[in-house]
């Protein structure tokens, strides 16, 4: 028996070695990566050597770099050898596509390596607020740039994904906002993508003390996608926040079946700064996201709402981290998922509360919704406690399906059971779309959980149906 | 909280003890291969123990030490000695226990509580069974209650069928040390449809400076019977470490049902990392009560795997980290079934810069369909020295489960201080009070006198400002 099974694996053809779950899916990036970007851009040397730093951190860190979630990193959905990474960026913006929009305070789209929109209304310019790519900021403002992208570094020390974005970035955008200053409308930042490249991006949000804005990032298919071929879109959002400024952020991500999306984000908050995520994940084939939340003022104040709906055998791997340090400082923290078909979902968070937190209140909600046999879904809703004077310290997790209470409910008023399933899956995602600072893109996301829920029903359906019958 | 005041004294090492033993036999400091051939031969074990436990020396070595959970470095295997006899045989009966172990046993009480209420006793001195006795009725209903050891000779086929089935030794590197030199514990099997009507219980100590503690229990409980299983734990103080991994096994058969329960009070100089599993069949319910109070750091997950249709789960576990200590204790229910049900709750008091963790999973695996389960972690921090984590993992793969999981951290509010004291009650009785209502949820699931002994203990915990 022994000898057989010797023989057989003998006899097997030499093939690849197997990747590990936490195996990075590409191998370009290295020293001759940032010479191609140095060549292609023409870069400060305060720059050039910001990047080798960066580039040295980010070999020496494992892409899980806590070891409460080494189990659950999956990376291997992604295969990004034939997608190179862009080295020459545009940062020109065509003339024709400049024109104002009434219901916005500025624009930037970002289609692939060009840039195809980018303005800002004449009173936000006129009140000294910057809306425009890293590329322009470096050549006409070298000196703030340095201090936003260099001097006051507020990346996490192991995040080994925000640190490839600092060392390999070669497009970018910063939205900084003077202090006292107030943008009405929101600053809309698209990034469409898909074609078989790999795009590292770099988004600076800075608003000095009092200064507020609300942001909506939108992530979506720019059409160059070529079916079967993998692309990549790692995106590291660095966002400071002074005193008493108020940022509200809307990110919708709606990128192609074939695209893999990091992203990174950290937010650095000041005395009585108020920060409000409202973040969807609905496209791409493997999403790894983490959000970093440092409340370091006295009195901040962090709402991070998320939700996930996957479909197929989409994996959204979401790990946030919500640090309390300064005085009575308020988190809370929900996050959603609904999941059909094969899709997985893993939602890690860590609340940290330091012994120097005193007053804090931290709340971390998990909830999957699970409407298939084949999904699956994981929470780790964690806490680390070293200051117990604090107004409140909880989480809460759940994972159920459709409730039939409510669905009974619906259906004795009329409403036929396929549409009372909807209603009640896309209330259960609401809170999220209800946040989004933009009615337009409020509506544009309601309309895509719409359009993912009837595509996902061939299967969801059916498998309700079934449960129901067997009810 | 004020962080001067002087809210609670570790006096435990007054209540500890050590008796000098004339150990009969006992291997050199370290482990090798020799070592375990050494254990096998003492033991004169038949030959497929021998290649167990060579089969799980070999992972034992290959196998790196984990890096989560509490601080390992300081552990030093060459410095433990693995096996200790302290007497020749095994005791039948308490008037042929040796004065001097008999003396410390005393102390302990078990004697006392043999004959007031219990059924059995089994107590392990170091490294082996020295004394065991079941009472005639159960004898007489087939019940057996012996050393682990012993139940290999007596009882092979039973033994071999169900050894290490539960946890193999290459679960991890602990299970595989011990597989490698378990000697000692208890050996439990309830034939079909008995009931035991009384706990059995068995008292482990470690005695001896450096004596790694390696018992091994077996509980096999047959369709429709039921058990309730007890063990308590101390040990006397020393300066260097102690380390303690034992594995339990529990085979609950379909319909059954086995309470497992356990007050731990090791030393703090103790290193307590034991794996703990059951496999619960059709309809059969499984419940850990875990208590721990004492170690330097314990690990300890007891898990619970529901494998047939219809099994419930329970889990209440209870934590005390006091000065230098890290309680890294939770629950692991597996639904790998459908229609099983499983209930986790874990209190956890940590003081003095003592660290208490939950660290939990709950996984409904594809085809475990119709699942209930709930998680329920509660903290109390007793001043801004101490920390508090609490690390669940969920992982569901199906559609049907329902799930909750709650989870707070806190101190003792100053409003409840505040009413029972204007109750007439001073402020360590009204902080005291509010301690023993948290920890209620355990102690409520105790006999009485186990109830009384672990209400004593945490005074203990708490002596000097809120007793």
């Amino acid at each position: 028996m022994t000898e057989a099974a010797d023989t057989s694996i003998a006899a097997r053809p030499a093939r690849a070695p197997r990747r590990a779950p936490d195996d990075l899916p590409f191998t370009f990036v290295d020293a001759a990566l940032l010479a191609g970007i140095e060549a292609a851009r023409g870069e400060p040397d305060w720059l050039r050597e910001d990047r080798a730093a960066a580039l040295a951190r980010f070999e020496s860190l494992a892409v899980e770099a806590n070891r409460l979630y080494t189990p659950y990193v999956d990376l291997r959905a992604a295969s990004l050898d034939g997608a190179p990474p862009y080295l020459a960026t545009g940062d020109a913006v065509a003339a024709d596509k400049t024109e104002a929009d009434d219901a916005i305070s500025g624009e930037i789209e970002l289609a692939e390596d060009a840039v195809a929109i980018a303005t800002i209304e004449p009173a936000a310019a006129a009140a000294g607020v910057r809306l425009m790519t890293l590329g322009e900021l470096v050549r006409r403002d070298p000196d703030l740039a340095r201090r936003l992208l260099v001097d006051d570094p507020v990346l996490p020390a192991n995040d080994k994904l925000a640190w490839l974005g600092r060392a390999a970035w070669t497009q970018g955008v910063v939205l900084h906002v003077p202090a006292g200053v107030r943008i009405e409308r929101p600053v809309v930042l698209r990034w469409a993508v898909g074609a078989a490249r790999t795009l590292i991006g770099r988004t600076l949000i800075v608003l000095e003390e009092g200064a507020e804005a609300s942001v909506v990032e939108e992530l979506v298919a720019s059409g160059r996608a070529e079916p079967g071929a993998q692309a990549l879109l790692s995106l590291t959002t660095e966002i400071r926040l002074g005193a008493h400024a108020r940022l509200a952020l809307g990110s919708l991500q709606e990128t192609g079946p074939d695209q893999v999306v990091f992203q990174q984000r950290v937010a650095r908050l000041g005395e009585a700064a108020d920060l409000r995520w409202a973040l969807a994940q609905l496209g791409a084939r493997l999403v790894r996201s983490r959000v970093d939340n440092v409340l370091a003022g006295d009195r901040s104040v962090v709402e991070q709402v998320e939700i996930v709906f996957g479909a197929g055998e989409q994996l959204h791997d979401l790990t946030s981290y919500t640090r309390h340090v300064g005085r009575d400082t308020t988190g809370q923290l929900l996050s959603k998922g609904v999941l059909l078909d094969k899709a997985r979902a893993y939602m890690k968070g860590l609340i940290t509360i330091d012994k120097t937190a005193i007053g804090t209140d931290s709340f971390l909600g998990e909830f999957g919704m699970n409407l298939s046999k084949a999904a699956r879904s994981v929470a780790i809703p964690s806490l680390e406690i070293d200051q117990p004077d604090c107004r409140r310290a909880a989480h809460s997790s759940s994972v159920g399906p459709i409730d039939e209470a409510q669905l009974f409910y619906l259906e004795s008023r009329g409403i036929p059971p396929d549409e009372a399933r909807k209603f009640i899956v896309l209330g259960f995602l609401e809170p999220v779309v209800a946040r989004v600072p933009l009615e337009e893109a409020r509506d544009r996301l309601r309309e895509a959980l719409e359009v993912k829920w009837a595509a996902g029903t061939g299967s969801a359906g059916a498998a309700g149906a079934v449960a129901a019958t067997a009810a | 909280m004020s962080t001067t005041r002087d809210l609670v004294r570790d006096e435990r090492d007054q209540y500890a003890f050590h008796d000098d033993i004339v150990y009969l036999r006992e291997t050199k400091r370290g482990l090798t291969r020799e070592t375990v051939e050494e254990i096998s031969r003492f033991k004169d074990e038949p030959d497929w123990m021998l290649q167990f436990r060579l089969r799980a020396y070999d992972h034992f070595v290959k196998r790196k030490m984990p890096t989560w959970g509490g601080r390992l470095a300081d552990i030093d295997f060459d410095k433990i000695v693995y096996y200790r006899k302290p007497s020749e045989r095994e005791e039948k009966s308490w008037d042929d226990v040796p004065e001097q172990i008999k003396a410390t046993f005393e102390k302990l009480g078990i004697p006392e509580a043999e004959r007031k209420f219990l059924a059995g006793v089994g107590a392990q001195y170091d490294s082996e069974v020295v004394y065991h006795s079941v009472r005639e009725e159960l004898s007489k209903i087939g019940v057996v209650f012996m050393g682990t050891d012993q139940a290999l000779k007596e009882y092979p086929e039973i033994f071999r069928k169900y050894f290490g089935t539960v946890v193999p030794p290459e679960d991890n590197k602990f299970a595989a040390l011990n597989s490698a030199v378990w000697s000692g514990g208890s050996f439990v099997y309830v034939p079909k449809g008995v009931e035991v009507p009384l706990p059995l219980q068995a008292y482990f100590r470690i005695n001896g400076e450096n004596t790694g503690q390696f018992e091994r229990t077996l509980i096999v409980v047959d369709e429709g019977a039921k058990v309730h299983y007890i063990e308590g734990c101390t040990a006397p103080i020393y300066a260097t470490d102690s380390l303690h991994a034992a594995v339990v096994e529990v085979i609950a058969l379909a319909g059954s049902k086995v309470r497992y329960t356990t007050i731990q009070n090791w030393s703090n100089d103790v290193y307590n990392l034991v794996t703990k599993r059951a496999h619960a069949h059709a309809n059969s319910t499984v419940e850990w009560v875990d208590a721990n109070t004492g170690s330097r750091l314990t690990m300890k997950y007891p898990a619970i795997y529901l494998r047939g249709e219809g099994a419930r789960a329970e889990v209440i576990s209870v934590a005390v980290a006091g000065k230098g200590q890290h309680q890294d204790t939770g629950a692991k229910a597996v639904h790998l079934a459908p229609n099983t049900t499983s209930r986790i709750v874990s209190k956890s008091v940590s003081k003095d810069g003592g660290r208490a963790t939950y660290r939990g999973q709950l996984k409904v695996a594809p085809g475990a369909t119709g699942v209930t389960a709930s998680v329920r972690c509660d903290a109390l921090m007793l001043d801004d020295q101490s920390r508090s984590d609490t690390y669940p993992y969920i992982d569901i793969a199906e559609d049907d489960t329902t799930m909750t999981h709650e989870a707070t951290v806190g101190k003792i509010s100053a409003d409840q201080v505040f009413y029972l004291m204007s109750r007439g009650l001073t402020e360590n009785e009204a902080q005291n009070l509010i301690i023993q209502g948290f920890l209620e949820v355990f102690t409520k699931e105790l006999p009485m006198e186990y109830a009384i002994e672990f209400n004593r203990l945490v005074k203990l915990e708490m002596e000097g400002s809120l007793g």
